[in-house]
Formats: structure tokens, sequence, C-alpha cells
């Protein structure tokens, strides 16, 4: 049988909301191909995003995500490419119109998923920079007081002037961007030697991948301890531990009332985090601000470990879209039966840490105190881009 | 424009509109000095700071009658009288920032009546803007103000009250406690402005911050200057404040319009220029500065945790970045 492309299409967003409840942790969905003869370029593309998107709505459950932030972030780059490819637009303005339209759909999907978010961010940045380039205009767009006394009239740009190769430049930059995800944590990893010495002794917390290439990149010349802390509920912690020994790392795991006691024998704190927020803080697994606290105290450097992309440009006032809660399961099994109905069970994934208890920030671009965010920032994202 | 019609303006200005920022009438003041100014002699430049900029200028119009000098001469005199009849930093950074803009134009352009006509225009413009920034703050600081919170601020801010203003607007429901802020007690003006909102408002003591600080959840000040180091210089009391804030966890936000950025750099309250502290009047009379109380006081960077302006919100370590932007 040869389904027209609008029922295959059908028979796809169904199958895909059942797998949904009844979908195990590792379960992993893989996208249909779609080789149809007579597929049109335009479904293929809003399946492609229809797939991206029930992918994310799915992957929210616990801190056990089914992908690093990596890899979503270097799809949601590689659809972005696509979309720009392939979706129909006359000029830049229209296809940040697109671009952000299908963003606000994908930030709704997952909201605690800020990678995306920050990926349609830079898209958006290079487009007009691209654009920019294009009409030969000043690149600094950014508000400033400069700005303020200097523009002679008005200088809103709608962005309607049609050039030629702005698709092929505007493909090219993502392509750039791509390849800088590659090797962001080869960036990382590669200046572990300068922070880690002989004899350390590290503590880290949960597990987080980038932190676990930059402890096996410094373990390949240099001898030293860690201690790592389980991060109950989810104990990601003991496969951190795991992964670490088979690198002949002397790993010690420790559960998390521990991490005060401990701490006084500790060279130096190292974690990764899941976004760095504009003000230089971190929303991080929970547990990190009793680390950076109990560091805080001993006065142990403590060092963030983060690829830029994870930079976003929100701050920690929004509370009722910054902390996600998963089952409580996890810290009262139903199994305890009559005591659910007198109390109030609640787990938290992440946790808010305050620029202030941050020493260093190592991104594939180098180290930066957690001062200097606001300018990384700037140089990143444009400021109309803030809200999409 | 003689000196005297100038202060004449720029006190109209401020009595009709009692809301505008006293920055913004001596903008107007200025450009309406601008305006009226009828410089055509060669005048001999002084050896200033601002020597060789002078000397460019002088040399590319050298065959003029009219320069640019003459222009600046006159505004630099305009802009010591309004101080004299304002001394308040806001005035300061406003004139500052309008003699800054006036040297940008004059570089791109040598003619002196073209010159003029594009600085009139761009000034028109400017002037536009500015009075644009204070609804741009109000926006962008109402979003942290969180259902039930509950306000402490200080003295008598209008940038605060915009804030405010847009968070009711907003339908959040929160409490505010104002100090009373003397010796002119600027807090009960705030209060009543406040009430007219119906937003739940307490006057507290100036003594009373450190007891009312463990029942707030965040404190709002607004700033009369900014300073390079991303401190702030407000009504006395506000250094109190914030160390009291500091000491109990609590955020402490500044809400300042971008013109009101200056270019200071005290490292204690003793660097804070005298002019800046007393008013005009008492500095003119009084012999013994040490018996008098200052109107002012500043707060260092390291209190502070985020500064709200017209640009975006900002840390306090990206204000200078943005002061270097505009002075080199």
């Amino acid at each position: 049988e040869i389904h027209e492309p609008e029922e295959v299409s059908v028979w796809f967003r169904e199958g895909s909301s059942c797998c949904q409840e009844t979908l195990a942790r590792n379960q992993r969905f893989t996208e249909t191909p779609v080789n149809m003869p007579g597929a049109d370029k335009e479904t293929d593309l809003s399946e492609r995003i229809e797939s991206f998107l029930s992918e994310l709505k799915r992957c929210g459950s616990g801190a056990g995500s089914l992908r690093g932030s990596a890899e979503t972030a270097r799809e949601t780059t590689a659809l972005l490419r696509r979309i720009t490819a392939q979706a129909r637009w006359g000029n830049a303005g229209e296809l940040m119109e697109i671009i952000r339209k299908e963003g606000r759909r994908m930030t709704a999907a997952q909201p605690s998923e800020t990678t995306v978010g920050n990926m349609i961010r830079r898209v958006l940045k290079i487009i007009r920079e691209e654009y920019a380039r294009g009409s030969s205009e000043e690149t600094d767009q950014q508000e400033s007081l400069h700005k303020l006394l200097t523009s002679g009239g008005s200088s809103e740009d709608n962005f309607r002037q049609h050039f030629t190769h702005l698709k092929a430049n505007v493909i090219e930059a993502i392509n750039e961007l791509l390849t800088e995800l590659e090797g962001t944590t080869d960036n990382i990893s590669m200046q572990a030697l300068e922070h880690i010495h002989s004899n350390e002794v590290i503590m880290t917390i949960g597990r987080s991948r980038t932190v676990e290439a930059f402890l096996k990149d410094a373990a390949r010349k240099r001898k030293f301890h860690v201690i790592v802390a389980e991060c109950a509920p989810f104990c990601q912690g003991h496969e951190m531990a795991t992964s670490l020994c088979k690198e002949d790392i002397e790993t010690t795991v420790i559960p998390d009332a521990a991490i005060f006691a401990v701490m006084s024998r500790v060279n130096k704190v190292i974690i990764g985090t899941q976004t760095v927020l504009a003000n230089g803080g971190l929303r991080a697994v929970n547990g990190t601000h009793t680390l950076a606290l109990a560091a805080k105290h001993h006065s142990t450097p403590l060092i963030v470990c983060a690829p830029m992309f994870k930079l976003s440009p929100q701050f920690p006032n929004e509370e009722d879209t910054f902390h996600k809660f998963v089952s409580p399961h996890e810290v009262l099994p139903f199994t305890e039966g009559e005591i659910l109905s007198k109390v109030n069970a609640h787990c938290p994934v992440f946790d808010y840490v305050p620029p202030e208890l941050i020493t260093l920030f190592i991104s594939n671009i180098g180290g930066n105190a957690p001062s200097y965010i606001y300018r990384l920032m700037s140089e990143l994202y444009h400021p109309e881009d803030h809200e999409l | 424009m003689e000196e005297r019609e100038l202060v004449e303006y720029f006190r109209a200005q401020i009595r009709e509109d009692p809301d505008v920022a006293s920055a913004v009438a001596a903008i107007r003041s200025l450009l309406e000095f601008l305006k009226r100014d009828q410089s055509e002699s060669c005048l001999v430049f002084r050896e200033s700071v601002q020597g060789y900029e002078m000397r460019m200028l002088t040399n590319a119009c050298a065959s003029l009658g009219e320069t640019i000098l003459g222009l600046r001469e006159n505004q630099t005199k305009a802009i010591q009288r309004l101080e004299e009849t304002d001394s308040s930093v806001a005035v300061s950074s406003g004139g500052e920032l309008f003699l800054r803009f006036i040297s940008l134009t004059s570089l791109e352009h040598p003619d002196l009546s073209q010159c003029k006509n594009v600085m009139i225009e761009r000034g028109e413009l400017f002037l536009k803007k500015i009075s644009l920034s204070r609804g741009k703050v109000g926006k962008l600081c109402h979003t942290f103000i969180k259902d039930g919170a509950k306000i402490l601020t200080h003295s008598s801010s209008r940038v605060v009250l915009k804030v405010l203003e847009n968070a009711a607007a907003d339908n959040k429901r929160f409490t505010v406690y104002v100090t009373e802020s003397q010796p002119d007690s600027a807090g009960k003006l705030m209060a009543q402005k406040l009430h007219n909102l119906n937003i739940p408002v307490t006057v507290v003591l100036d003594a009373a911050v450190g007891y009312i600080m463990e029942k707030v959840d965040l404190v709002i000040v607004g700033a009369e200057g900014v300073v390079e180091s991303g401190g702030v210089i407000n009504k006395i009391g506000t250094y109190q404040m914030a160390v009291c804030s500091k000491a109990h966890n609590k955020p402490f936000y500044v809400v300042a319009e971008s013109f009101k950025f200056v270019r200071l750099y005290p490292l204690n309250q003793q660097d804070v220029p005298d002019r800046f502290k007393y008013k005009a009047d008492i500095l003119k009379t009084v012999k013994d500065l040490n018996q008098e109380h200052p109107m002012i006081d500043y707060t260092p960077p390291s209190l502070i945790t985020l500064l709200f302006t017209d640009l975006g919100v900002l840390t306090p370590s990206a204000v200078s970045d943005e002061l270097i932007k505009l002075y080199l």
C-alpha cells in the first residue's frame, strides 16, 4: 500500500502519543524515514518539527533525560538549518518571524530545556549579523548611551531588504555554529590540566558529561582523587563514579548529607550545570546550592564547567518557570500507603546557585569570572531576542 | 540667551511638569539655550583637558567667523549655572551627556550652521528617547515583583513609582514600606502617591530599616546618579538600607534611567564631591561644611544585586562597560 503523505503523518502523530503513555525510561524514539515519493518539502519540514517537539515533551521526565543537552543543542541547530533551507521566506524579517514562531512552540514544549531557546537566539543573532553585513551597516545594533546620542533619525530597520546570498550565508554560519557545538566538550577538556594538579581531592555532584570528560582528560597525565556526591533521589552520582573508575581514577561516593563533613578535605569543587543564568547564577541539579555554600564556608574554589550554549538570558525571578517538579514517588514511594494522605512530598529537580558562590566558569572559549557573564551574553544574543 | 533666562526656563520646566526628571529638564533648557545661541566671535581657546580636541576644531574652522568653540564655551557656562541652581548629580550627568553630544556631533560636521541644525534635530530626538526611558525601566522591573511580595523603598523616586504602578496594573498584590527619609520627609509624599494608586503602604522611620528588614522580600530604590564602579548615589539612608539588606540576604535592586550614568569613581563616602552632597544655597552661604548634613550618600556595587535601566537589566559590573562605550 502506498499511503498518501497526509495519512502517513496522521498515523505517525497518533503513534507517538500512544507511545508517550507506556514509554519506558530508556526506549529511544526513532524518526520515520520520509523518503516517500512525492512527499512535499513543507510536510517533511513540519513533520520533523512535530517529531522534535514530541521528543522534547517526552524528555522531561526526571533528571535522567534521554539525551544530554549537547545533543539537544545540536538537534535544534540542525532543525533550524533545515527550516532556513526549506521554508519559504523572502527576506530576513520573514525568516526571523518563522524561526521565532517555531522557537516559541519548542520552548513551550519543554520550558526547562533552555538550550533549545538559546540556540534559537543564537541563530537569530546570526541572521541579524549576516543581514547587517549584506547591507553593510554598523554591526553594533545594541542599545547603548552612545547610540542614543549619535543616531540621527529612526534606526528602525525591519530587515525588509532582499539579498540573494543571505540564505547561503546564514546556512554557512549555522554550519560554523554546529562545528563549534561539536567541539565544545573537547575544548573544555583541553583546559583540564591547568586546573587539576597531582594529589588533589576534587569534589563533584551528580553526573555531568562535561565534568566527566574534563576529569578523564586530566587523569591521563595526573593522579588525583575524586569524591562524588550521589545526588539523591536519582543517584546519578553512582553512574558518574562507575564511569570514572573505568579510567582508573580513585573515586569515592558519599551521600548528600555528608557534603559539609567531607568538604574540609577537598581542594576544589568542579560541577556541571543545566543552565547559566544572565546574572552569573546557575540553575543546576538539586543539592548544588548546598555544595556551593559548604565550599564557600571552607573557602574552596567552585569551578563550573559549562559550554557556551548553556548560557541563557533569563534571570532567576520567574518562579513559576524556574523550578521543575517530578513525581514525588522518588522521595516517598507509593508503597508507603497511609502516610501519603497526611504529608506533602516534593521532588524538585533544580537548584539556584547565586553568582557570589562561584569562583570560575570554564567554557569552550576559556575561563571567565561570573561578573563577566553579561559581556558574553551581549556577544552571543541580541537584546531584542531575549523575549522570543 | 542670558544665563538668567536659562535658569528661569529651567525652573519653569520643573514647575510645569513636576514628574519630569531634573536631568531631562536640564537638557531641555540647554537645547533651548543652543537654539537661541548667537555665538559669533572666535574665542581664544583655553588650556584645558579638552585642549587637544579644541585645537583640532579651531584649526578646522579657523577661517569661519563663528566657531563651535564659542558654542561649547557657552554650553559649559550654562551647565555650571544650572548646577548652581540645582546641585543634584542628575543635572550634572545630564549636562555632561549633552556636552558629549555636542562634541560628537561637531566632529562630524565642521561647518557651524549645519552643525547647529543637526544638533538641534538630534537633541529633539534624544529628548524624545529619554522621556520614554522611565516607561522602559518600569516594564523591565515589574516582572521581578512577585505576587504577595513585600517591598521596601527609600524616599521618593518617580522611577520606583512607575515600576510599582506597572506591577499594580499587572494585577499583582504587594505591600510597600517607605522610609520617612528626613530631613525633607519625602517618604510621606511617596506614601501619598502610592495610596492614590490603591497600593497598601506603610511609612516607617529611617531608624526602623533594620527592624523591618526581616519582613520584606526585596528592596527597590531609585538613584540620583549611577557611578562608574556600578555603585549609586542616592538620598541619604540608601547605604544603610543596602548594608541591612545584604546582612539579611535580601535582593537590593536599583532602578535608574541611562542618562543618570556619571563619570565619577568614588572609593568611599568622602570621595563624593561636596557640590553634590549639599544643597546649592548651603554651599554658597555656609563656611564650615562639617556642621551640615549631607543630602546624599554612596552605595558601593558589592551591595547591589541588579540595576534596571532602559539599556536593559545590568549587573553592577556591566555599568562601566556602558560608560566606556560612550566616553571613549
